[in-house]
């Protein structure tokens, strides 16, 4: 219960404070050019890899990229950029 | 930019397969190894790592029980131990950067276009004057001095602009169409109008001075036409002064002109005997290099044919290189004709006539005849001519103290 009480209290602080929410709750940034190129920050992890689907683990959730003739143009551990014919987003 | 970069430093295209190529770009990423173009072509990745990454794989590789390939190696320094062997090579590329880099200090080549009336020769005389040449260090070369300079030693170019080009000098200039008006110098000495030949008078206009002759007069070489000094008269008609003036008229006098030109029965006249030689030789700015030879025919006349490599348009090196050919021929003795000397002495009475013409002499009667004469065609006329004459000489003054004395007299009175 205690659990559940703090977090929309830490919600109400960012707000509060207009703190962008990427950096102090770690949430996943995910700048999109058309369907061709993603880049994403504040990830964990790559957790799948082919060329149809790209699943990535974010602090919070898990995101699935799908698509063909998918590729990681770069990718380091602050950032990565996706291109590829991207058709799908899904969070999990 | 950051391809540069990548290739200076160097990387290497490697494979990657085996349990979870996914968990060796995660473990890359945390020990921040970049890596880049991931592609994911089956069981394997491809991706391209920097070489110093590479060295840093091994322990990650051994966590994950992956396994890396390398399939290329790009950049430089995989080029160095490659050149490195090549030691003549490397020499050879440094003297030729160095060898462009010192030759761009340089002026190599002027080039003057816009001239009509000026030669190239005396443009480039007035240059070297100048110690503008060939050869010079581009930093001694001043333009905007040089540019002036050029305005004031020659008064036609009314306009003048150098830029330097890569390694060549582009000299334009603009030549005054107009003729040029010199300031013609006060003669405050006063000039007489002299005969220059023996004749009679025909017509005469005189704007400045005191005629000495007129219409009809015979006069013989010398003769003064017109006064420069004029008089100026007391009341009691006796000469108080003299004015000096520069005697200005129009005078046209009637004389004779004689013509005479020789031609030799006989001409010697080139044949050539078809037979030539070719020799190549090679020019470094003044000095010449050529294969030695000896005298290749008796009698030869040569043509010399020279040309310049530039290279990329712009950088020019003082490097000629061309070729002579000599051509052999024989000396034939040839006969005139009547006809040919006939032809060839009119021409030459053309060109006298011709003359004239410009100069504006009236031709009045004309007399021309042919002869031969000991080995010779002559050709002889006679014409009686109406031209304009007189010669400027400056007066000979024959008392200067007499204006002085005048005027006290004119004080007195």
């Amino acid at each position: 219960m205690k659990k559940k009480d703090k977090t929309p209290k830490k919600e109400l602080f960012m707000e509060s404070l207009q703190l962008p929410k990427d950096i102090c709750m770690g949430a996943l940034r995910i700048t999109m050019t058309g369907n061709t190129e993603a880049w994403i920050e504040n990830y964990k992890g790559i957790l799948e890899y082919t060329e149809h689907t790209i699943l990535l683990q974010a602090k919070t959730c898990q995101v699935c990229f799908e698509g063909t003739r998918l590729s990681v143009d770069y990718y380091t551990n602050e950032d990565m950029k996706i291109s590829g014919c991207i058709c799908n987003v899904r969070y999990l | 930019m950051i391809g540069l970069l990548k290739y200076l430093k160097g990387y290497v295209r490697i494979k990657v397969w085996g349990f979870s190529p996914e968990r060796f770009m995660n473990l890359c990423g945390n020990r921040d190894i970049l890596l880049w173009d991931i592609v994911k072509d089956g069981d394997a990745c491809y991706m391209s790592i920097s070489l110093q990454n590479f060295y840093k794989l091994r322990p990650i590789v051994k966590k994950t029980g992956t396994k890396v390939a390398i399939l290329q190696r790009c950049g430089l320094p995989f080029l160095i131990p490659f050149l490195s062997k090549r030691k003549i090579f490397i020499l050879g590329l440094c003297l030729t950067v160095a060898f462009w880099m010192i030759s761009s200090l340089f002026i190599w080549d002027i080039e003057i276009s816009g001239n009509y009336q000026i030669t190239e020769d005396s443009f480039m005389t007035f240059l070297e004057e100048y110690d503008v040449r060939v050869g010079m260090r581009k930093e001694k070369l001043d333009i905007q001095s040089m540019e002036k300079e050029i305005r004031r030693a020659f008064p036609q170019i009314t306009w003048t602009s150098a830029k330097l080009s890569g390694t060549k000098l582009l000299i334009e200039i603009k030549e005054n169409d107009a003729p040029i008006i010199t300031a013609t110098v006060e003669q405050t000495q006063g000039s007489d109008l002299v005969a220059e030949y023996d004749g009679k008078i025909t017509a005469m206009i005189v704007r400045k001075g005191v005629p000495k002759v007129g219409i009809g007069d015979e006069v013989t070489k010398g003769t003064v036409l017109v006064e420069g000094s004029v008089p100026v008269y007391n009341e009691d008609a006796t000469v108080r002064e003299y004015t000096y003036v520069d005697a200005d008229a129009d005078i046209v006098l009637e004389h004779i002109r004689t013509f005479r030109a020789r031609l030799p029965f006989d001409y010697v006249s080139k044949e050539y005997t078809g037979r030539t030689k070719k020799k190549y030789y090679l020019r470094l700015g003044e000095k010449e290099f050529r294969t030695p030879e000896d005298r290749p025919f008796l009698l030869y006349d040569s043509l010399i044919k020279e040309s310049r490599p530039l290279l990329f348009d712009k950088l020019s090196i003082p490097i000629y290189f061309g070729c002579y050919t000599h051509r052999e021929y024989q000396n034939t003795e040839h006969e005139y004709t009547l006809d040919e000397a006939q032809r060839i002495l009119n021409e030459k009475l053309n060109t006298f006539l011709i003359s004239l013409d410009e100069k504006g002499v009236q031709i009045i009667e004309k007399n021309v005849k042919i002869d031969t004469n000991s080995g010779t065609w002559v050709i002889e006329g006679e014409f009686l001519v109406q031209e304009s004459i007189g010669v400027s000489t400056t007066i000979l003054k024959e008392d200067t103290g007499e204006n002085n004395i005048d005027e006290s007299d004119f004080q007195e009175n």
